[in-house]
C-alpha cells in the first residue's frame, strides 16, 4: 500500500488535474488516475475532528490506497500516522458481515428481514407497554450528518420521544453548554487560520502533539516563522505538547476554575481590561453554586441565571488573589501574573485552545464560560489570529452531533424542544403534528445508561459508537445490559467490540467510504463524500438501518426520499439560516468543505465580525447576534472554583486521569484492525511518577494494580513514556479492548452539560 | 508473511527448554541453526550481532560467553535469542532481533546480571549507560516524519524520549504551514534497544540500530 514518493506525486496530479476537468467534482465514480487503474475520490478522514482531507484510491471494488489530499485546506496533503493506515481500518479479518441474533448465549446469523422485524417487534412491544421514553438510540459524533438527521426525526418526530443521545455527550457537550451559555450559539467563531496568524498560544487540557497532530504541525509552524510566537500549555501531566510547548505549567486537578478566575482578577485588578469592547459587547451574569455532580440517579439542575454589574463582578473576583489560586492550583502566584499579563498584552494575539481537560469535567461549562471570560475581558476575540478555540475529539461532533439534533433536548441547528416556536419549525419542516415533539428532554447519556439498568428504557439502540468500553463507572452499565426483564439491546458496528458482546441482535454497517457521508468538523467545515466501495458481504449502511426501521414501525412517510442523502440535507438546509447556513450540497460536492455561515456562495472563517461575517452590518465591529435574549451581548459569568466530585484521600491516594495516544483513536475499533499501529502501540499502560513507582516499590514495566470504589484493573508500569505523570496521578489511555480502564472512572458529570469526569477520580496504587 | 515466519523461528529460544541446563542452548542452536539462516544473513546485513545489555566489545564477548543461554532464560520478554551455526563463531551466543522483540531495558537488567562470564557486565546498573548500538535512520526517503506526516513512533516509543531521540521541527516548504517534525537521534544517549526498530510502522524499518561507531580523536573541545 505504502506509495513512493514519485507515485504519490503522480496521483495527486492526476487527481488535481481531473478535479479542473470536472470542474472539481471528486466521486469515485468519476476519477479516474492516469495509471494503475485506481480510482481516487475525496473524503474527510475517518478519526478525528481535525477534519483532514484524503483521497481514497480504489481498484476492483477494494480500498487499495489512500493518501492526504494536496486540496485540502486543513491539511495540505498530510496526515497523521492513523490517517496514514487508513486503508486497512476497513479490512480488518473479524469484520462484521452478517447480521446476528442471540440465541442464549451464542450469536447466530440471521437474514436482515428478520433481524429488522425482531427490531420492530421489539419496538413496538416496548411502545405499546411502557410508552416512547422506554425505547432509546445511542449514536455519535461518528453518525454521518443524514444518520443523525434522520435519527433525530425518527426518534423526536416519529416515535415521539427525546431519548436520543450521541456520544458527544461523553466528549464536546461542555463544549457546547459553554458557547450556549456565553454567545447562545453553538460552535467556535474562529477557524484553523487562527493558528497560522496568532502569536500567542494558551492550551488548557489539551495534548495536540498527539490528540490534533496535524493542526499541532501547523502551530508550530507559526513560531518556526515568528520567533515572537508563545505556546504556553497548562496541565496536570507532562506531555508531548508540553515538550514542544515554550512553558509548561502544571496546576493541581480541577483548579483551572480558579486559575482563570485569578487571571481574570489580575486583568480587573490592573485596568488590563478593553472597556470599551465590555461596554459594548458584555453584559455580566452569575448563576447558581455548589451544584452537585450528577453521581445520584435522575439527578437534576436547573440553572438560575442573574445579572450583575461590572462591579459586582469584581467582587466576585476579589478572593481570587495570586496567592490564594497559587495555593490552590499550586501554579506559583508570579506565574499566574505573568500569564494574565500575557493575556491582556495588547500587542499579542491571543489564543485559547482546549480539548478534554476543560470538557471532561464536572463544571466542564463553567470552564468553558471563564476562558470565554478572559478573552472578553481583554476584547481579544472574533479578529483573525486572536480567538478561544474549541477542540473536537470526533470526525463530527460538530457537525452531525451537536449541528442537527442528536441531544435529548436539541433539534436541528441550535433549536431546543424546550421551546415552543422551535418545536413547531421541526414539526412544519418534519411534517409531523407538533404535539407529537415532546417539550421536555429525557436522558442525557449517562442517564441513558442509569434507564436501561433501571429498567426504564427497555429497548436500546447502538450506532456507531462503543459505550461499553467508554461509559465511565462501566460496570454498572455493562451489567445493566445484560439484566433481562425485557431489556433489548442492538448494536450496529463493523468489528465485534466490547458493545456488540453484550448485544441481543449485532447488524453490520457499512463504514465511511462504504457508503455517502458528510462530516462537520471543529471549525464548523461541512465536508461531503460519495460512495466508493461496497461494504462487506451482508454489511449495510446506518441510514438505510434507520429508515428500514422507521418504516416497520409504519413511519416510512418521515423518508420519502429517491436520494436520501441529497433530500435529506436540502431538508435539514431549511432548519439553517440566520447565521448558521449552509451551502446547497452540491457546493460540498465540490469543494474540499465549506465553513458555514454559508452566505451568497462565500464562506464565513470569522463569526461576530465584521467583514468577515454577513450578518455583522457596517460599523459594528463584532456583534453577537445570535444572543438575542442579551441584546447582542456575550456573557461573562461569575463562576467560582469548587472542588472535583472525588478527591484523593488517604484510602485512594491517587488521581486517575485517561485519555488517548497518538496511534490509537478512542475505543480502538478501528485502529487496533491496523497491525502497524497495534505493533506501535499495543497494549495501555500506567503512567506514574517515577517516586511514586519507588516508594511504592514499583518498577518499570513492572505490574501495577488500580484500584478505585468502582473497580480495579492491572498494567504494565511506564515511568519514562512519551506523557509523564506529575506526583501523585496516575494515567492509563482509554484505547484498550483488554483493559477496561473506565471501569475506575467515576459517573460523576457537569450538571449542566451533562459531561462525565473522566479526567478525575481517586485511586489506589499498589504492585501487583 | 510477518517477519517472524521470514526469518524463521528456531525456537531454540524457549525457555523451558533451557531450563535444561547448560548444553542444551548449543544443541537447540545447532539444531535450529538449520532453519535460521536468513535472520543470520540480515544479522550480517546489520554489519553486526546486537547483543544484550552490557556486553563487552565483541571480541572479548566471544571469548568470554560460554554459550550458556542463562540471559535469555531471564529475559522476560523472550528478546534475547541463540544464534545458530551460520554465525559461525557465534554460534550459540545471544542475540537481539529488534523487529522480533526488542531490548525493553528492564531496570534491574537481568540479563547482565544472570551472566557468569563476563561477557555482560554484570555489574552494570543504569540503563542509560548500556551501549548495544546506535539507531540510526537508514531510509530517509520513506521515513513517514520526514515526508511530513505526523508520525514520530520511533520517537513516541523510545524508552529515552527526549534524550536518545528529539524532534526537531522545521518548515514545510511543500505545505507552507505546516513544520516536518524530524526524529533527531542522539548517539551519545542512544542505547541501541531497538524498540525505534520494532515499532517502525513502515513494512521494513526505516530506523535501524546498528554498530555505534567510534568516536573519531581530534582536538576540538565543543
Amino acid at each position: 500500500m505504502p506509495l513512493s514518493r514519485r507515485d504519490f506525486l503522480k496521483a495527486s496530479a492526476a487527481a488535481a488535474a481531473l478535479a479542473a476537468a470536472t470542474g472539481g467534482r471528486l466521486g469515485a465514480t468519476e476519477v479516474e488516475a492516469a495509471e494503475g487503474g485506481i480510482r481516487w475520490g475525496k473524503a474527510p478522514c475517518r478519526f478525528c475532528g481535525t477534519g483532514c482531507g484524503v483521497l481514497v484510491g480504489v481498484s476492483n471494488g477494494k480500498i487499495v490506497a489512500t493518501k492526504g489530499d494536496p486540496a485540502a485546506p486543513v491539511n495540505k496533503g498530510l496526515n497523521c500516522i492513523k490517517g496514514y493506515f487508513l486503508s486497512k481500518v476497513l479490512y480488518g479479518k473479524d469484520r462484521l458481515t452478517k447480521p446476528l441474533i442471540r440465541k442464549g448465549n451464542r450469536m447466530v446469523e440471521a437474514s436482515w428481514a428478520e433481524e429488522m422485524e425482531l427490531i420492530a417487534s421489539k419496538f413496538k412491544e416496548s411502545i405499546t407497554k411502557h410508552g416512547p421514553d422506554s425505547v432509546a438510540i445511542f449514536g455519535s459524533g461518528q453518525w454521518t450528518v443524514f444518520e443523525g438527521y434522520a435519527a433525530a426525526k425518527l426518534f423526536k418526530g416519529g416515535i415521539g420521544t427525546n431519548n436520543i443521545e450521541p456520544n458527544a455527550r461523553f466528549c464536546m457537550a461542555s463544549a457546547v453548554t459553554g458557547f450556549m451559555t456565553t454567545f447562545a450559539s453553538d460552535e467556535p467563531m474562529g477557524c484553523y487560520d487562527d493558528l497560522d496568524l496568532g502569536d500567542t498560544y494558551f492550551l488548557w487540557g489539551a495534548n495536540m502533539a498527539e490528540c490534533h497532530p496535524v493542526l499541532f504541525s501547523r502551530l508550530i509552524d507559526n513560531r518556526l516563522k515568528n520567533p515572537n510566537v508563545k505556546i504556553i500549555d497548562f496541565g496536570t501531566r507532562h506531555t508531548r505538547t508540553s515538550q514542544m510547548a515554550d512553558k509548561y505549567i502544571r496546576f493541581n486537578p480541577q483548579t483551572d476554575l480558579a486559575l482563570l478566575n485569578g487571571i481574570a482578577h489580575i486583568i480587573v485588578r490592573d485596568k488590563l481590561y478593553d472597556e470599551n469592547f465590555i461596554k459594548k459587547h458584555v453584559v455580566f451574569k452569575k448563576g447558581k453554586t455548589n451544584i452537585g455532580y450528577g453521581l445520584e440517579d435522575k439527578f437534576k439542575f436547573a440553572d438560575d441565571p442573574k445579572p450583575l454589574t461590572f462591579d459586582e463582578y469584581r467582587e466576585f473576583l476579589k478572593p481570587y488573589t495570586p496567592e490564594y489560586v497559587a495555593k490552590l492550583s499550586g501554579v506559583p502566584a508570579k506565574t499566574i501574573e505573568e500569564v494574565a499579563k500575557l493575556y491582556a498584552d495588547k500587542s499579542r494575539k491571543v489564543n485559547s485552545l482546549w480539548t478534554m481537560g476543560f470538557n471532561q469535567h464536572v463544571r466542564g461549562t463553567w470552564v468553558n464560560n471563564l476562558v470565554y471570560n478572559v478573552h472578553l475581558l481583554t476584547g481579544k476575540i472574533c479578529k483573525p489570529g486572536e480567538n478561544p478555540m474549541s477542540l473536537t475529539g470526533q470526525p463530527s461532533a460538530c457537525g452531525t452531533a451537536r449541528e442537527v439534533g442528536t441531544f435529548t433536548h436539541r433539534l436541528p441547528a441550535d433549536m431546543v424542544v424546550t421551546n415552543p416556536e422551535h418545536r413547531a419549525k421541526a414539526a412544519e419542516i418534519w411534517g409531523v403534528d407538533v404535539k407529537k415533539i415532546p417539550e421536555k428532554p429525557t436522558y442525557h447519556a449517562t442517564e441513558m445508561f442509569r434507564a436501561l439498568d433501571r429498567g426504564d428504557i427497555k429497548v436500546l439502540w447502538v450506532q456507531v459508537t462503543n459505550p461499553f468500553q467508554s461509559a465511565p463507572n462501566l460496570s454498572r452499565y455493562r451489567k445493566g445490559a445484560r439484566k433481562g426483564d425485557g431489556r433489548f439491546v442492538i448494536v450496529s458496528d463493523i468489528y465485534p467490540t466490547r458493545s456488540t458482546e453484550l448485544a441481543d441482535v449485532i447488524l453490520p454497517s457499512a463504514s465511511w467510504v462504504e457508503k455517502e457521508g458528510f462530516f462537520g468538523n471543529a471549525e464548523r467545515r461541512g465536508q461531503q463524500w460519495f460512495k466508493m466501495v461496497d461494504p462487506p458481504g451482508e454489511a449495510r449502511n446506518d441510514l438505510w438501518q434507520l429508515m428500514e426501521l422507521a418504516r416497520r414501525l409504519g413511519h416510512g412517510k418521515l423518508f420519502p426520499y429517491k436520494y436520501p442523502e441529497k433530500e435529506m440535507f436540502e431538508e435539514y438546509r431549511r432548519f439553517t439560516g440566520g447565521g448558521k447556513d449552509l451551502a446547497p450540497y452540491d457546493a460540498y460536492v465540490k469543494a474540499r468543505g465549506l465553513r458555514w455561515p454559508y452566505v451568497n456562495g462565500k464562506e464565513t472563517l470569522w463569526r461576530y465580525a465584521e467583514g468577515h461575517d454577513p450578518y455583522v452590518k457596517t460599523g459594528e465591529g463584532v456583534k453577537f447576534y445570535k444572543n438575542k435574549a442579551n441584546d447582542g451581548r456575550a456573557v461573562i459569568w461569575a463562576r467560582p472554583y469548587e472542588p472535583a466530585a472525588e478527591v484523593p484521600d488517604r484510602q485512594y491516594p491517587f488521581w486517575l486521569c485517561t485519555g488517548r495516544v497518538l496511534e490509537h483513536w478512542h475505543t480502538g475499533t478501528m485502529t487496533g484492525r491496523v497491525p502497524e499501529l497495534k505493533r506501535a502501540y499495543g497494549a495501555a499502560v500506567c503512567e506514574l511518577h517515577p517516586e511514586d513507582a519507588k516508594k511504592l516499590g514499583i518498577k518499570q514495566g513492572g505490574k501495577v494494580k488500580l484500584t478505585s470504589r468502582r473497580g480495579s484493573i492491572v498494567l504494565t508500569a511506564d515511568l519514562r513514556g512519551r506523557g509523564k505523570a506529575e506526583k501523585g496521578n496516575v494515567f492509563v489511555a482509554f484505547f484498550d479492548e483488554n483493559k477496561l480502564i473506565n471501569e475506575l472512572c467515576i459517573d460523576a458529570y457537569c450538571p449542566i452539560s451533562g459531561e462525565p469526569d473522566y479526567k478525575k477520580c481517586a485511586v489506589k496504587v499498589e504492585k501487583a | 508473511m510477518s517477519e517472524r515466519e521470514q526469518n524463521g523461528n528456531s525456537g531454540c529460544t524457549r525457555r523451558q527448554f533451557l531450563k535444561g541446563g547448560v548444553g542444551v542452548p548449543l544443541a537447540m542452536a545447532l539444531a535450529g541453526g538449520m532453519v535460521t539462516v536468513p535472520f543470520l544473513k540480515r544479522a550480517d546485513a546489520r554489519g553486526f550481532y546486537l547483543r544484550p545489555p552490557g556486553a563487552v566489545d565483541e571480541k572479548r564477548f566471544l571469548g568470554a560467553c560460554i554459550r550458556c543461554g542463562k540471559c535469555v532464560n531471564v529475559c522476560p520478554y523472550d528478546s534475547i535469542k541463540l544464534a545458530g551455526p551460520d554465525a559461525g563463531v557465534s554460534i550459540g551466543t545471544p542475540v537481539i532481533r529488534p523487529r522480533e522483540e526488542p531490548c525493553y531495558l528492564c531496570p534491574d537488567l537481568p540479563c547482565a546480571r544472570a551472566c557468569p562470564s563476563g561477557a555482560l557486565d554484570s555489574g552494570l546498573q543504569e540503563i542509560e549507560k548500556v551501549r548495544m548500538g546506535t539507531a540510526v535512520i537508514v531510509d530517509r526517503e520513506n521515513c513517514l516524519s520526514l515526508r511530513g506526516l505526523r508520525c514520530e513512533v520511533c520517537y513516541s516509543n523510545c524508552p529515552l524520549i527526549d534524550k536518545a531521540i528529539t524532534i526537531e521541527a522545521r518548515h514545510n516548504e511543500r505545505t507552507g504551514v505546516h513544520s516536518i517534525m524530524e526524529p533527531v537521534i542522539h548517539r551519545e544517549k542512544c542505547v541501541g534497544c531497538g524498540i525505534c526498530e520494532k515499532t517502525c510502522v513502515r513494512e521494513k524499518p526505516v530506523i535501524v540500530v546498528q554498530k555505534t561507531p567510534p568516536k573519531l580523536e581530534d582536538h576540538y573541545e565543543f
